[in-house]
């Protein structure tokens, strides 16, 4: 008898099964068979498949398994048999034939056609089965042992220890235990071996088919603690087998469990995913707890201290796994904190947002005219609803802006290395939240001055050290909330700007008339200029120049400002104002003649009437008496060039911004808006003093003050008209 | 003189696989298509190992295994049974009936041989 001659029978036996099957299979239709048909058929197919596998015809194996659990649920009744099945089926079975003529008789493989049919055919199986996964179709895999991770083999005296005491029944079971510690040997070498007969009862009390050893043993091998335990499969029901670990092996199991996927957080799979505990060591833990459990009352055992207790697991290796297991909790915990989604829906939804607060406007505004207070009232509820609810989303934007800051310590230790100065990073008001667009276009500008703040800003170590300041350099970044801006500010403890050199140099660019009064303010922010470029090393300013006003822009596409403060020889800081967020506000709605303007509600400090005496007063100069302080104003009407004659009362909006206080006067205070931000277009860039538009309830067009650029041009009117008086 | 393996199956080309490891490793095989079959071919000689199939016709290997293990030759012959992967239950079954060794088939000769040398030695 040969391997040949046996495959001869396999091809001979499986043409005569698929000749049954054929038969069993036209019949089934028309005339409901018996279950041991049914079974006759389902056996055909599993013995072909089965001695497919004996002669490594794994294709075999792999079509005929699908077809093998079409049939098992045909026989359990789990599918029933229709016109389609039976016809699908004997397409099987023809390729089964064929899969046998071509694989096991000629030794061939399958041409792409024929492998396409059969992956066909399969799939329509599958979907029988309601696609449901049908188990491995292969062979099951051959395990092989891995080797220790040490590579050079266990050291001396580095040995596993097994003990095993063997169940009284053993050898009822018809199993032999010294056939087992033969085999053990098979993948590795016993060093010692002791038999513990101490359970041995006297010789008349002893039942001669009951086993009452014990045996222990040191054991050499490179195998893992699944494989050992695995010699003893037949008999693992049937005793007690604790498997010790080499003691080298403990710094593997340590360094697995660190490096675990963490697709688990159970400690029982973590140990048995490193290899430490084998599946049914786990079991029988689980069982022990339980018992102890039923037992000792309420309190359950942690796993791990059962594990211990019950000598599978070293102390040492459930601390790591402990440990490793906190970890993954954490994490997971973290995950299970935060919900990504997409930012282009969090902008949907904030649009929708901004529509539905404008057309609550309109709403209310009807609700108002029409003088039904049941109306008005229910109106006032989903009005507040609607603000909780902008406010809401718009926090769904708001981003830390520690993150960006912390990228900065990468920039300076890069750049401090690369200019050769020692400078350190210090972070501030790292969990101030703003605007995530804002974040993002806030990025290059930072990077612009904070590089400069180093580069120029910062002396090399030997001036500082004459200066008396610490040879070490060093930039803040801060941030921090200020009335319904954020600010952020890039500080050096350099040499400071230098005023008058940078007065000369704008004076020589035609930047200021040489007879100009400029405050220590207006001077710095003259580095923000286009075209104030030193190329001449002026101060250490210089190379600022350039892309300063770059920097400047960006903030102000962003609905910010930026200014500088400096001290000579005590450093610089660049101060910028951000709006909050970009897309909604709350605002101060005002009425000059029939124009409504929005003041943005944050920088608002109060309203107060403009009484008659100042009215008076007011008509030849622009500020007024409030509560002993000077309040300078903006008239709006002038400002803009409303035609409307003023009302009978006039009104001063007091605004604050920056630290500076100012005063709009306006005919009307129509109240808090909700402010739905709306940029003006391209043709209205240019406009200072407008920082945008918004549509009231009643569809009307409002304007949005640009405070900031307000009080800067009137200001800068009354600087020159004083000028101009003098 | 060699130890002699009892092969039920009613796979011809199996048992002669099966047979064809078993003889390489120094055993006597004794085939037998299914549990009537091999019930009639043990007359008392002595058997070392039985490997038996679950699903075969006229007698499967459950009530096979029951059968042998009342008779007193056979009370501590050990038994390997063939399961599947599908059969969890049948597993069981077996090992209650007295098959305490098992093979998932389909199997390779040389997994076989593993199991049986972990029962018997030649």
């Amino acid at each position: 008898m040969s391997m040949d001659q046996a495959l001869q029978t396999y091809i001979e036996e499986s043409h005569g099964l698929l000749e049954e099957m054929e038969r069993i299979l036209l019949r089934l239709e028309s005339e409901p068979q018996d279950d041991e048909t049914v079974n006759a058929m389902f056996r055909a197919a599993h013995t072909i498949k089965g001695s497919a596998g004996l002669f490594g015809l794994d294709a075999i194996v792999a079509f005929t398994h699908v077809v093998e659990n079409v049939l098992e649920a045909v026989r359990d009744g789990t599918l029933a048999v229709s016109g389609e099945l039976v016809e699908l089926l004997l397409q099987c079975r023809d390729h089964i034939g064929l899969l046998i003529t071509v694989v096991a008789e000629s030794a061939a493989a399958l041409d792409a056609e024929q492998s396409a049919t059969g992956e066909a055919l399969a799939a329509r199986l599958r979907a029988f089965m309601g696609g449901a996964p049908m188990g491995d179709a292969g062979m099951p895999a051959v395990q092989e042992s891995p080797l220790a991770a040490s590579g050079g083999g266990p050291l001396e005296g580095d040995y596993w220890h097994l003990s095993i005491a063997f169940g009284h029944d053993v050898l009822r079971n018809g199993m032999d235990p010294i056939s087992f510690i033969r085999y053990l040997s098979t993948i590795g070498d016993i060093v010692s071996l002791n038999v513990d007969d101490s359970a041995l009862p006297e010789l008349d009390a002893m039942d001669p088919e009951a086993c009452y050893l014990t045996y222990s043993l040191d054991f050499k091998s490179e195998a893992d603690k699944q494989t050992i335990e695995d010699v003893f499969e037949f008999v693992r029901d049937d005793c007690t087998l604790r498997i010790f670990p080499p003691p080298s092996h403990l710094a593997t199991f340590v360094d697995r469990l660190e490096h675990a996927s963490g697709n688990t957080d159970m400690l029982g799979q973590l140990l048995m995913e490193a290899g430490v505990l084998t599946e049914h060591e786990l079991e029988s833990a689980l069982r022990a707890q339980d018992s102890m459990k039923a037992a000792g009352g309420d309190a359950q055992p942690p796993i791990g201290e059962v594990l211990v207790k019950e000598g599978m697991v070293q102390k040492e290796v459930v601390d790591v796994a402990l440990e490793k297991q906190r970890q993954i909790r954490d994490h997971k915990a973290q995950e299970a904190r935060f919900v990504r989604v997409s930012a282009e829906k969090l902008d949907e939804l904030i649009n929708l947002v901004g529509e539905l607060v404008i057309a609550g406007a309109g709403a209310s505004l009807l609700a108002r005219r029409s003088g039904d207070t049941a109306l008005h009232e229910a109106n006032s509820a989903v009005s507040n609803l609607v603000e909780e609810i902008r406010d809401g989303a718009l926090k769904l934007r708001m981003v830390e802006i520690g993150e960006t800051f912390n990228r900065f310590q990468r920039v300076v230790r890069d750049v401090s290395k690369e200019i050769g100065k020692d400078i350190g990073l210090e972070i501030g008001g790292a969990e101030t939240e703003l605007d995530k667009t804002v974040v993002e276009k806030i990025g290059d500008p930072l990077m612009h001055l904070v590089r400069n703040a180093m580069d120029h800003g910062i002396e090399p170590a030997a001036v500082r050290m004459a200066a008396g300041k610490p040879a070490r350099g060093s930039v803040r970044l801060n941030a921090y909330h200020d009335s319904g801006s954020i600010v952020i500010e890039v500080a050096d403890d350099g040499g400071g700007l230098k005023k008058d050199r940078i007065l000369r140099k704008a004076i020589e660019r035609g930047i200021v008339g040489a007879g100009q009064n400029l405050s220590d303010g207006e001077i710095f922010n003259l580095v923000f200029e286009a075209g104030f470029s030193t190329a001449e090393q002026v101060s250490n300013l210089s190379g600022r120049g350039v892309g300063m006003d770059v920097v400047k822009r960006n903030i102000q596409a962003l609905r910010g400002t930026v200014d500088i403060d400096s001290t000579e020889g005590q450093g610089t800081t660049v101060r910028i104002r951000l709006p909050l967020t970009l897309a909604i506000i709350d605002g101060f709605l005002v009425g000059v003649g029939k124009s409504s303007f929005v003041v943005p509600l944050d920088m608002v400090l109060e309203c107060v009437e403009l009484s008659e005496a100042d009215r008076r007063l007011a008509a030849t100069r622009n500020y007024v008496n409030l509560r002993g302080e000077v309040l300078p104003f903006v008239r709006l009407r002038d400002e803009f060039e409303i035609k409307a004659p003023p009302g009978k009362r006039e009104n001063i909006v007091v605004v604050q911004y920056g630290g500076q206080k100012a005063g709009f006067v306006v005919d009307e205070l129509l109240g808090e808006f909700q402010t739905v931000i709306k940029p003006l277009g391209s043709v209205f860039r240019h406009l200072k003093s407008i920082s945008g538009s918004t549509i009231l309830g009643t569809g009307e067009v409002a304007l949005i003050l640009d405070v900031p650029a307000l009080l800067q041009l009137g200001v800068a009117r009354d600087g020159q008209r004083l000028a101009h008086e003098t | 003189m060699a130890k002699t393996i009892m092969v039920v199956d009613d796979s011809a080309s199996l048992r002669q696989v099966v047979g064809i490891a078993l003889k390489g490793a120094g055993f006597e095989v004794l085939e037998a298509c299914d549990g009537k079959d091999a019930l009639s071919k043990i007359t008392g000689q002595k058997i070392h190992l039985i490997i038996s199939d679950v699903n075969m016709p006229n007698m499967d290997g459950i009530s096979f295994v029951k059968e042998v293990k009342k008779m007193a030759n056979y009370k501590f012959t050990p038994v390997i049974m063939l399961t599947t992967e599908s059969q969890e239950a049948k597993k069981q079954e077996g090992q209650a009936a007295g098959a305490k060794a098992w093979v998932v088939k389909p199997f390779q000769p040389a997994q076989m041989l593993a199991a049986v040398s972990k029962l018997i030695m030649p």
